[in-house]
């Protein structure tokens, strides 16, 4: 029973991944007609870069998003880890160090806020709408004003380094994404976590141990906002206390246009990095078409409005036909 | 948050009073800026608190816990206008939003001098700033001059919307116009945030071949520029504004060629010598407009020294500027 439920979900998330992704072919197929410079190795190996680092973070998201979660402290975490580490390597000169403290970090804000939400049983938006602030807090205090940079060589390959004319960053974007897809689709754990946002008192009635799943995703969210942070640092080589802000909305946006439901349940770590991909793809091609800059976020807003149009279409149509 | 709001205030304020128990009989100035984020209002900071102490007062800083919010900063001045400090320097969040705050300091009698952003309304001892136009039309000038008059050039905005990006813009543009021989490849927004500015950049670098030369809204985005092409082994001179320490760093490497300074340590100091000399009733200027100052290769040395060392100039040197 359980398995032909899963197979069927599998189906249906396998379905709209193909929608997402016929939407960014889409546009790809748009862009190359408009631009000559965009389908070139150079540009899409760019445009990959550049995706990578909404993937890391959008891709923990997800698994809090599944469980019908959200973490909106994801932005304000990459900015006070990538601070932290950067202070760190500063300090010391340590660049394992500095990177090892700035994963720390954002698992800490994790596993505080999945403390907050599975044991406190606050609603996740406020949990981490607070923690959000206080993170903010802590980061503007922190760095009063200041920038830090100058990273060593070394480090600062983990975000600009190339290996056989791939960038490290889209390497380590494959990575997670293999993982992430193993771990949600493949382990008891990944089940549960589904299990958790489809119907939470049906999970806890057949034995899955939500208050542990659920302080691990959060963890696991954190600790992927503490890894970004450090691709961040290595790849703009500096660091000041507001560079977080910017990133909330666009990796909640890229799980979500990837087809994973706010309600829980629903989606997909490779949904989410095709959400990445659009929205990448989105900023690439105004940039190569110079479009002026009053019309960017109209047409931003109407792709991201057209990238899931067709498939909310469809699945209208099947709800209205049960 | 309004409880962290209040703990945070109460620490700066703490901090203040520590640093100048001495001056406990002096003036008490409220400095009012829009954030904690952005480094020109450190330095804002820094030249209030140097004058302040050279002229034995104290300040006492509202800074929002979000930047820029319109909200906190109108709480913070109800919190003032119960508390009465002897003057006010104010940086409003936002020019047109914080009329009615304004109204209510000069309702409770609190002089108050208006620096950096120009307040819409209100009674002020003076207004204290530079002008984003003339800032982007000098460093635009800068770079166009250095690049002889020809080649191509990519502007980057800021925040569309922002007072400091459209007057900076037209600055840049009225550059543009005096040299023809300069071609405008691209204008495209980058927000002010350094990773946008890599990201559009790299693209920008795909359809043009060759760019000579990117005038940057500031120092941020500049420098996002700077790793882009560093990362695509291509060279272009590149300026910013703001004057920030990363940014004079880089024009001592090479790397920038140079950055319009909106002089915010200078109006922090002059702006704090204004309100106390207002109530030790000395005369006052209604206005100054600092000139925009480029700093460069030839001149950086003058600016590259840590932020808390700097002692303000002379009020008449200020004055004289």
């Amino acid at each position: 029973m359980k398995s032909t439920l899963r197979i069927a979900a599998l189906a249906a998330e396998l379905k709209t991944i193909g929608y997402r992704l016929a939407a960014a072919l889409a546009i790809c197929v748009v862009l190359t007609f408009l631009s000559d410079a965009f389908l070139t190795t150079n540009n899409l190996m760019n445009v990959l870069r550049q995706a990578s680092l909404l993937f890391l973070l959008a891709s923990g998201l997800t698994l809090v998003i599944l469980t019908a979660g959200l973490d909106l402290s994801v932005g304000a975490n990459i900015g006070l880890s990538a601070c932290i580490a950067a202070s760190i390597m500063k300090l010391t000169g340590s660049a394992l160090l500095g990177a090892a403290c700035g994963v720390g970090i954002g698992l800490t804000i994790g596993l505080a806020n999945g403390l907050l939400v599975a044991l406190m049983r606050m609603p996740p938006f406020i949990a981490t709408y607070g923690m959000l602030w206080v993170v903010h807090g802590i980061t503007y205090w922190f760095m009063a004003g200041t920038t830090l940079y100058g990273f060593p060589p070394a480090f600062r390959a983990l975000g600009s380094g190339y290996f056989l004319g791939v960038p490290i960053p889209v390497y380590l974007m494959f990575v997670f994404l293999t993982l992430g897809a193993f771990f949600s689709q493949r382990t008891t754990y990944g089940q549960e976590i589904y299990a958790i946002g489809a119907n939470r008192e049906a999970a806890r009635l057949s034995g899955v141990p939500i208050v542990k799943r659920l302080i691990l995703v959060y963890a696991v969210s954190g600790a992927m906002a503490g890894l970004a942070s450090l691709v961040f640092l290595a790849r703009m080589n500096s660091a000041e206390g507001d560079i977080g802000e910017a990133f909330t909305l666009p990796a909640i946006a890229a799980a979500l246009i990837g087809g994973t439901s706010l309600f829980g349940g629903i989606g997909t770590v490779s949904g989410t990095l095709v959400g990445a991909l659009i929205l990448t793809l989105v900023l690439n091609g105004m940039n190569l078409l110079t479009i002026d800059a009053s019309w960017q976020p109209l047409v931003t807003g109407v792709i991201v409005l057209l990238a899931v149009f067709f498939d909310t279409l469809t699945r209208r149509g099947e709800e209205a036909r049960k | 948050m309004k409880l962290f709001t209040t703990a945070l205030t109460t620490t700066l304020a703490a901090t203040a009073l520590f640093s100048s128990a001495a001056y406990a009989d002096g003036e008490k100035i409220a400095v009012f800026t829009k954030n904690l984020t952005n480094p020109y209002f450190q330095m804002v900071r820094l030249g209030a608190d140097n004058a302040a102490k050279t002229m034995n007062a104290v300040t006492q800083n509202y800074v929002p816990t979000k930047p820029d919010s319109i909200p906190e900063q109108m709480s913070q001045i109800e919190d003032v206008a119960v508390k009465k400090p002897n003057a006010i320097v104010f940086i409003p969040v936002d020019y047109k939003a914080m009329a009615t705050g304004v109204a209510k300091l000069n309702a409770a009698n609190i002089p108050v001098v208006n620096i950096t952003d120009r307040s819409e309304s209100g009674k002020f001892v003076s207004f204290i700033g530079t002008d984003d136009y003339s800032l982007g039309l000098e460093t635009g000038r800068f770079m166009l001059k250095t690049m002889g008059g020809k080649g191509n050039v990519v502007i980057l905005e800021g925040v569309k919307a922002s007072l400091s990006n459209v007057d900076r813009v037209r600055g840049f543009k009225k550059a543009l116009d005096e040299n023809p021989g300069v071609k405008l490849i691209a204008q495209q927004p980058a927000n002010y945030q350094r990773l946008q500015a890599l990201q559009v950049m790299e693209n920008l670098m795909q359809t043009f071949p060759q760019i000579d030369g990117v005038l940057a809204g500031n120092d941020a985005m500049a420098t996002g520029v700077i790793e882009a092409m560093d990362a695509a082994n291509r060279k272009a001179l590149v300026i910013g504004i703001n004057g920030s320490k990363e940014a004079i760093d880089a024009i001592k490497a090479g790397k920038m060629l140079a950055s319009g300074d909106p002089g915010g340590f200078e109006q922090g100091c002059l702006g704090t010598m204004v309100a106390i000399r207002e109530l030790r009733k000395l005369p006052v200027p209604k206005e100054i407009l600092f000139p925009a100052f480029v700093i460069h290769k030839g001149n950086y040395q003058a600016f590259d020294i840590a932020a808390d060392k700097r002692v303000c100039p002379k009020y008449e040197d200020l004055v004289k500027k």
